[in-house]
This record gives C-alpha cells, structure tokens and sequence, in this order.
C-alpha cells in the first residue's frame, strides 16, 4: 500500500503542470484567434441578428441602487431593439455583494464560460479582469461605434472607469455609474432656529446651511458643526463615514483624508510603495481619521455603505460622507425634503493650503471576452442603447449617474436628484481619485484594510507603524509581481501590526 | 413535595430549551415584522404583524429554482454518500482487507480540512474539465464530503451486528447480496437515518462549496441568503429573516421526526435499542 | 476459496465470490476517495510548488519551496492564525464539552416530561441553522445601537455602549459564545447517547448498592460512555478547526486581525487574490497539522479501548 501511494505522489506531479499549461495555452489562443474574428463581425454585416431570440445575463451587484437600475432598464433596451433591428432579448441577472463579486465574476471567466454576458465590475477590478484576458478590449468596439466615442465630462473619468495600465489607452470599460463621495447632511437640524441660535452661542459663527457654505468648508470648521450635533444621551451624533474592514470601506474613507492632506499612495511609473505610502504625513493623517470616531456613534468601526445608510435614515446621525450613488436609499420618504446634499469639507494639512481630494466610486459595464458572436453583438447594441442620451437622461431621473459631458451639461441636471449638483462638482478634474487598477488589487487591499481596521479599532496604536507595515507588505506584493521595480528595503523585515 | 419538585425540574429544562431557542424565535419574528420594527430600539416585542415579507420572497424569480436546487443536491448527495458508505463500511466491518484502519484514518483527516483547502484543488478540477455548475458534479462532490462521517458511524454499527447473522444467511442458501441488504441493513437503521439526517443538515446549509464550484443553474439557498444580504436600502434584514424561517423548517421537522433513531445513532452502535 | 471465474452472472450473483464482493463493495467509495480526493490532494501537493495566480494571465511558474518558507517565516501570518485556532478551538470545545454535558445529565432523567421530543427538538435547533444566518443576525444582536444586548445593557445595568464586535478585546469571544450557542447541543446530544449507551442492569445495580453518585459517574458511566463522549470531542474538534461560515457575516476576521482563523486567511488568498500557488502550499501544511491532530485523537482513543480491553 504505501509503495502505490509514493508511486502516485510521484505521478501526480505531471498531472497539473501539464493540464494547466494546456489550459493556458488555449486560453491563449483561443483569444488570440477570436479578435480579428469579432472586429470583422463589426465590419461587414448591419444586423445578423433579425428575427432571433436571444437570451443575455448580466452579473451586477447585490444590494447596490446602480447596479439593479441598470438592471431594471433592460426592458427598456428589448424594447428598442426589437422595433429598430427585429431580434427579442431577455435578461438574466446574477448578483454578488461588493465584497464577493470579483470572487463570483473570477471563478465563472476562469472557465472561460458564458455565464455572464456583461459584468458591472467595480473600476478598480479592471486591471484583475484584464490582463488574463477575461473582458473585451473595447478600442475597435468604440473605432468602429461612433456612437461610443464620448465626450466625458472630465479625464478623471476616462482614467477611472476605462482605462488600463493607468495612463495607457487601452480601453477596457464604459462607465455605467458615476460616483463620487458627498456629504449627507440633516437639512432639518440645520434649519432649526434653536440650533442656530445655540451654535452661534457657542462658536460665535454662523452654522453653514447653503451649497455655497459647505463648498468653502474646512474640516476644521466642521469638527465644530459635527461636536455641536454629538449628543449621545438623546442618541444623537454629528457624523459617520465608513471604517469597516470589509471590501474597500476603510481604505476609501482613509483616502479621503490621505489624498486632501497631501499624500499619495504609490508611485504609478515605478510602482514604488515604501517610502511613499508611509510619509510620516501619511501616518499624521491615520491618527486624523482615527480621531473622528468621537463624532460617529458607537460600533462606527464597523460601519460600512450599508451600516451607514442605516444610521443616517434612522435619524442617529446629522452628516455623514456617503457614495452618492446611494442617493435614493438615503433620501428615504421620511427624510424627503429634509437632507442637504454638499461636497465633503476640505482638508487642511498644517502648513498647506485647505483642499479636497475624495475617493473616486462608480462602476463600468465591462464585456464578457468569451461571448460567442450573438452575445457579443447584443452586448455592443447595448453600449449603444445605454449611452443614447435619451437612455442617460431616464437612467439620471431614477436616480442613477451618468458620465457623459452632454448630459451633465443640460441646464435642468442639478435638479433631476437633490446630489447631482455635488455629483457634477466632485467629478471635475482633481477634485476625485481612484487607486490602483493593478492586477494585484485584491491582496493590496486586503492588506491595508487590516492595517487600517487594527488600528481604528485600537489593536495597534503606532501609525507609523502601522503605515510602515502597509506599505513593506504592498511593496512586496507588487514587487513579486514585477510591477515594482526596486525590492523592499531592509527595515521592512522589522514591520509587523 | 415531590411533585412539586418534579415540575420545577421539568420548567427549568424548557427555560433552558427556550433560552437557547431564543435567537431563532426572534428571527422568525422578525419575519413578521416590517423593516423600521426590526430596527427599532428599543426592540419591539408587541407589534403588528405583516405576511409582506413573506408574499415578496416568494415572488422573487430564483426563489423556487434555489429551494429546488437545494432539495435536489441535499437528498441526491446524501443518498449517494449513504449507500456507497455502507457498502464499504460492511466490507471493512466484515473482512477487514489490509489497509483498513489507514483508509478509516485518512478519511477522518480529510473531514478535518477546511473548507476552502478541500475545494482549492477541486475547483481547479473542475476548471479544467469543465464540471463547474453541474449538478451531477457538485452533488457527488458533496457525496464526497458526507461519506467519512457515514462510514465511521456505519461501521460502528455493523461491528455490533453479529457475524452469525451472515452465517446463517449463507447457510441458509442465500447470496451475500441477501445478506446484505435483506438481513444486516434492517438491523442497522438507526446508524443509516443518523447518518443520513447530519450529512443532510451539513449539505442543506453548505455555502462555500456552492459558491466556488457551482453557479447560475446549482444555486442554493444558503448562497441566495449571503447574496441577498444586502439590499437598495442597506442589509436586507426582511428578506433574511423570512428566508431563514423558511429555510430551517425542514431540519427542524427532521430533527423532531427521526430524534429517537438520532440518538441511538450518534451511540455508533454501541446500543441497540433505545435510548 | 475458489477461484474468480469470467462468466456472465446476473448481478446479485456477482456478491457471490469473496474477493469480487470485496472488490464491489469496495469499489464506490474508493472511487469517490481516488476522483475527490486523491488526485486534488496531489494536485494540491504539486500545485504548491509553483506560483501561480489566475488573473495574471501567465502559466503557473516553478519555484520549489519558496511558498512554504514564505508562509512559515511571514509575520502576522500562519502562526498567528494558528494560535487563535488553536484557541478558539480549544476553548469552544471544552465549553461546549463541559455545558453539553452538563444539560446532557440534566435531560437525563426526564423521560417522562410532558412535551420532551418538543424541547429536546427546540434545544438542537441552533445545529442546524444556517451559519450565514446565524452570523448576520448575531451581528445585529451585538451591535451597539439597534442591537438588543445593548439595548439590555442600557436598561438594566445603565451601561454605555459595548460594541461586542468592533472591540478588538471582545470580538473573538463574542464570535466564541456564538458559536458555543450553536454547538453545545450537539454536544448535549452525544451526552444523550453516551449515557444511553451505559447498559441499564448495571446502573440499576450500582443503585440498588447505593453506590455515592460520583463513583457511580467514574466507575459506570463513564466507562461506559467515554467512547462515544470522545468521538463526539473528537468530531467537534474537528469541525470548529473549520470554522468559516460564521465568521464571515460576523467579523470577515476584524477587528484588524483578532478573528482571523485558518480557514479564512486561506479563503481570502486562494479565492480572492486568487494565488493558487501559495494557497496550495498553506492548504498542504494546514492537511499535515490535520493529519497530527487526528492521529493524536485516534492513538488517545484507541488507548483507551486497548486499556478497556485489557482490564
């Protein structure tokens, strides 16, 4: 018996070096032969499609407002198909959270099936989704579909929803949802006269109560607005932001202030983390966004979009920085009329002058790389469909946000839904950010968000050491994968949390 | 006195029972509730109920395909994992070939693995041969997964049926296929409907291996409920609550029928009759 | 025996010759045991040795044992997660040891209690609810403004806010008493069965000589029960080193690290950053801890039964 197990063992070896160097192989050339195919799809016939009925599943994600509008208007696009060019369609839709859906989309492409047609991926999946090839490059789609070359309404756009390696041209997505971060403020509380006679007691100026009050805001001068509104015997407190552990939560609450203070993330040429991450300005502004805690009510460590949604629609909280994407589910029927919606405070690092840089949100459409010809063809009328202006413009009356600089452009925008204003304001140029794209996302991420967690939460108490750790471990990571060009330093071996 | 004593004993065991049923009652309550009583604080005890929730989930599309879905895979699976571990369970109670206890061992070990160690290697399988949302493959897998548990139990319990039962089948004209099924099987019930029942349980809440290697057409209803946490408006506390009822009905009733062959079961064939 | 004959037999004939009804019998599970888990397990084994991650798009990349001494010399790593296993699962396991059995005596004597199958049924009840759900709605039960620990906090002892699962000091107790609420049953049923499985007329006997219930314990029961108590330690030994449906909902390894099990570091790497490679290696050296573990228990078990016999 054991003589049969050791010559198995031996065996064994070959058997997955071999499979998988096979399975690399076709992948290789199965993609390698399909993308001339498809560009002389487009080339040569107008509608193949007539008559047929064609069944297309999207994945999207669980739980979010953009995702199931863009869900929701797909009858909307079987429609127009059908009268214009003949063919029936219907949709499936598949669903998976924030913190499962790159999980759900990688093992289904893995296995280079048609089990998603059209993925709404979060922006920062595109670098994941792209190099093994799983998703369609899109320039020959948009070469030869005028329709899809837009005029966005700003580069920051461009650089977060379509394009990787950052910087490039090479086009892998097409925004489906704008999204920046906005506060949600209690327009009610702010109103009230009590308060506003109490507050000018107490701070001798004014509460802020205009768009125009907020936008030249610092944090300094928030903290004031934020301690006045922190009552926790009526179970009242004057603000939230995000702090969870899970997904991405921490890390785009933390950029806030990482990015407004001045510092970076990395080093997108070299790819060099240590020494850029972990400033000592970097570690200062840990401590700031650890500081806020006092304002956000209790378990705050853990909140995330969801928790944060909660708290505001029941009543706990006056402001809170929230994505602007879940504007319908903060603006409940209760709290109609009665929530402010303004640009986040700027920062103020000591020394420098006050300015704001937030997290970049949103979500492209990206397309499956292994639909078969009717597939591929549904999915490219459909990019057509979506950025119709007619189609932006009922997709921005739901609630949604579109990219597009003719839409956002239109006179009557900024009253579709009370954030659209601040929607338009923050993506301007230099105004919102995404981190990186790289395929190393998921384990740079996971990273930093223990480190951010274990320190909010009090398991570590040194910043610094804390930024140091991030930033050797990330270090390590890009530079396994070759994207970093220099090794981390030594003193990297001394990090721990 | 006595009397008096007797009933104060039997309170505190339903205060016990009720206590750790306690979570379970609040969530079906819960389903019961409209979203704003869930959350209200302070927690609401009196309130009025609503069958909303309940109209709302079944009016979602997958709802029957993943009931369905989980029906299907639980029973197959374990009716597989059942049969094939008693069949080899006779065979090592029975004639003992070499490499016995190994083989009982490393089954074992295998049960001792985490989930996403057992599924690394499979899901690359899977990948590879193309068996990823199957359900013929994700059943067997599960089969898979329930058979060490079986065939310890199974084996204890035939260790307890004696020899001469074999003896006299054979004797008596009989082909060990009658021995088998016709004389021994009858006689190890209890250990079967144990062994079935908790790898039914096991397989009817597995989500992880569902997720990784199943997909549209093998989704259950554990995967539904981690999917459907979250909804438009924050965590979906309705539907996760109505779902959950739903959803631990079976076990429950399953535990309540087949308690008595539970707990001569879980003896491993060390009792025979009651317990 | 004779000898194994080609002949064509109708299939109930084929039990017939004891070496093909070995075989037969055999056969099914050692299929299964070869398709799902031999070769995995090899590949796993072999996979180990290279690195590979699937959405880098490149074939995997042979790098010997660089993976493993990765994993043994990383900080915050393997060690950590193991100890806080080891923890979790020697804590949860002698609590709900200790308490299982404890309402295992106490369900002893109730035969004939009115609705016993009823509340025998709701006890077991925690087993078999969905560990998703039970981890999401025990994070609502902790949670420090709608949670209803709290909000009995507030009201009786006029404490301030706990928040159970955001505090790096409680979290993984909190995570512990959850799961101790969903398994001490099942330990309360092995309890059940471990006494049932003492033979009457020798309980009986120790009665009629009225025998002081703590000998009685030692010298009847429980060398009597101790059998099944010790497979019922040892299978839930081994289901609490897997822990990860609970954890998921409840924590997914927060605050920082203080939940962070084996089972989830290991899900995190091989299926969100998806580096086989490295995953295979940590599943490689979390199957050879298991299979210590078990041999342990197993050479712990059959002492005893060797002692049993011998005595």
């Amino acid at each position: 018996m054991t003589n049969s197990f050791d010559k198995r063992a031996g065996s064994g070896l070959m058997v997955p070096r071999r499979s998988l160097l096979k399975g690399g192989a076709a992948l290789g050339l199965s993609t390698f032969l399909g993308a001339p195919f498809i560009n002389r799809l487009h080339a040569q016939e107008s509608h193949p499609l007539a008559g047929q009925s064609i069944e297309m599943n999207i994945l999207g994600i669980a739980g979010w407002v953009p995702s199931s509008l863009g869900v929701k208007m797909s009858p909307l696009f079987a429609e127009y198909v059908k009268e214009k060019y003949g063919y029936d369609v219907s949709f499936n839709f598949q669903e998976a959270p924030f913190a499962d859906l790159f999980q759900k989309a990688a093992t289904s492409l893995v296995t280079r099936s048609q089990e998603f047609n059209i993925i709404i991926s979060d922006s920062q999946w595109l670098g994941a989704l792209a190099q093994p090839g799983w998703i369609l490059q899109l320039n020959d789609v948009i070469a030869q579909n005028p329709a899809l070359d837009i005029d966005w309404y700003s580069k920051t756009v461009v650089d977060t929803y379509m394009t990787y390696p950052d910087g490039s041209q090479n086009i892998w997505g097409l925004p489906q949802e704008g999204d920046v971060e906005a506060l949600f403020v209690r327009k009610d509380w702010l109103d009230d006269p009590k308060e506003r006679e109490a507050f000018k007691a107490k701070y001798d100026v004014e509460l802020p109560s205009t768009f125009e009050d907020f936008e030249n805001l610092t944090m300094d001068e928030f903290e004031k607005v934020a301690d006045f509104f922190t009552r926790p015997d009526e179970q009242r407190w004057g603000f939230a932001q995000q702090y969870s552990r899970v997904y991405d939560f921490a890390t785009c609450a933390f950029n806030n202030f990482l990015w407004s203070r001045g510092g970076e993330l990395w080093d997108a040429e070299t790819g060099q983390v240590e020494g850029v991450l972990n400033t000592p300005e970097n570690a200062a502004s840990l401590e700031e966004y650890k500081r806020w805690l006092k304002y956000c009510p209790p378990g705050a460590t853990n909140i995330g979009i969801a928790e944060g949604i909660d708290v505001f629609t029941q009543g706990k909280v006056f402001a809170t920085i929230q994505w602007a994407a879940v504007g319908p589910a903060m603006i409940t029927e209760e709290l109609e009329g009665k929530v402010l919606v303004v640009p986040p405070p700027k920062h103020q690092a000591p020394g420098a002058e006050p300015k704001r840089i937030y997290s970049m949100g949103g979500q492209p459409w990206v397309i499956n790389a292994f639909n078969d010809e009717q597939k591929m063809r549904v999915a490219i009328d459909f990019m057509n469909w979506w950025y119709q202006p007619e189609t932006a413009l009922e997709f921005a009356k739901r609630g949604g946000n579109p990219c597009d600089k003719a839409t956002l452009s239109r006179d009557d925008f900024d009253d579709i839904n009370p954030w659209n204003r601040t929607y338009k304001f923050m993506l301007e140029d230099g105004r919102s950010q995404d981190f990186w794209h790289d395929p190393k996302y998921s384990e740079m991420l996971s990273v930093q968000q223990e480190g951010y967690s274990s320190f909010v939460t009090g398991q570590s108490t040194d910043a610094q050491a804390v930024m140091d750790y991030i930033a050797c471990a990330q270090h390590q990571i890009l530079y396994d994968s070759g994207t970093a060009k220099e090794a981390p330093s030594d003193s990297c071996a001394m990090t721990s949390l | 006195m006595s009397r008096l004593r007797e009933w104060l004993y039997y309170a505190a065991l339903w205060l016990i029972a009720l206590i750790f049923f306690a979570p379970i009652a609040w969530i079906v309550m819960s389903s019961f509730k409209t979203r704003s009583d869930i959350l209200a604080v302070p927690p609401k005890l009196f309130f009025k109920p609503t069958l909303d929730n309940y109209v709302d989930l079944f009016n979602r599309g997958e709802i029957f395909l993943q009931i369905a879905n989980s029906v299907v895979l639980s029973i197959g699976a374990v009716l597989i994992a059942v049969v094939v571990s008693f069949l080899a369970a006779f065979c090592f109670s029975r004639f003992r070939p070499k490499g016995t206890d190994f083989l009982m061992f490393l089954l074992l070990s295998i049960r001792m693995l985490p989930g996403p160690a057992v599924i690394l290697p499979v899901f690359l399988m899977y990948v590879a041969f193309g068996w990823k949302d199957s359900h013929l493959w994700l059943m067997l897998f599960y089969a898979m997964f329930s058979i060490p548990f079986s065939v310890w139990i199974l084996k204890g319990f035939l260790d307890g049926v004696s020899t001469r039962f074999d003896e006299t089948g054979i004797v008596n004209g009989g082909s060990w296929f009658h021995v088998i099924f016709k004389v021994v099987m009858p006689q190890v019930r209890p250990g079967l409907i144990a062994a079935f029942i908790f790898n039914l349980i096991f397989v009817w809440n597995e989500y992880l291996f569902n997720f990784i290697i199943g997909g549209v057409n093998t989704q259950n209803i554990p995967y539904a409920l981690s999917v459907g946490t979250y909804s438009d408006g924050g965590v979906n506390w309705t539907f996760i609550s109505t779902m959950t009822s739903v959803y631990i009905i079976v076990p429950v009733v399953f535990i309540y029928i087949f308690q008595k062959y539970l707990l001569v079961g879980m003896t491993f064939g060390t009792v025979r009759g009651e317990v | 025996m004779p000898p194994v004959q080609q002949r064509r037999r109708p299939f109930a004939r084929l039990f017939d010759n004891r070496a093909t009804l070995i075989l037969t019998l055999l056969a099914p599970v050692m299929t299964f045991f070869i398709v799902f888990n031999t070769i995995p397990t090899l590949w796993l084994l072999g996979l180990s040795f290279y690195n590979f991650s699937l959405t880098s798009g490149m074939p995997p990349d042979f790098v010997g044992f660089r993976n493993f001494f990765a994993i043994l010399a990383s900080k915050n790593g393997i060690w950590f997660d193991l100890s806080r296993t080891f923890t979790f699962v020697l804590c949860g396991v002698t609590i709900q040891t200790l308490l299982g059995a404890m309402l295992g005596f106490l369900f002893w004597g109730s035969k004939d209690m009115p609705g016993r199958r009823i509340a025998l049924t709701l006890l077991f009840a925690p087993m078999v609810l969905t560990p998703v759900a039970s981890g999401t709605f025990f994070r609502f039960i902790y949670d420090p403004t709608f949670g209803v620990l709290n909000y009995l906090g507030r009201a009786l002892f006029d404490s301030g806010p706990i928040d159970f699962l955001g505090n790096p000091e409680l979290a993984f107790w909190a995570v512990l008493a959850v799961d101790c609420w969903m398994w001490t049953p099942f330990m309360t049923l092995m309890t059940l069965a471990a006494l049932g499985s003492v033979p009457k007329a020798e309980l009986e006997a120790a009665e009629i000589d009225r025998v002081p219930f703590l000998r009685r314990l030692t010298l009847v029961i429980w060398h009597h029960g101790k059998f099944i108590m010790m497979l019922g330690i040892l299978l839930r030994t081994i289901d609490s080193f897997k822990t990860l449906d609970l954890i998921i909902p409840m924590t997914k390894g927060g605050p920082g690290q203080t939940t962070r099990l084996v089972a989830l570091e290991l899900n995190k790497q091989a299926f969100e950053s998806f580096n086989m490679g490295w995953s295979s290696a940590y599943a490689v050296l979390l199957l050879l801890i298991s299979i210590a573990m078990t041999s342990a228990f197993i050479f712990v078990l059959s002492l005893r039964r060797r002692r049993e016999n011998g005595a």
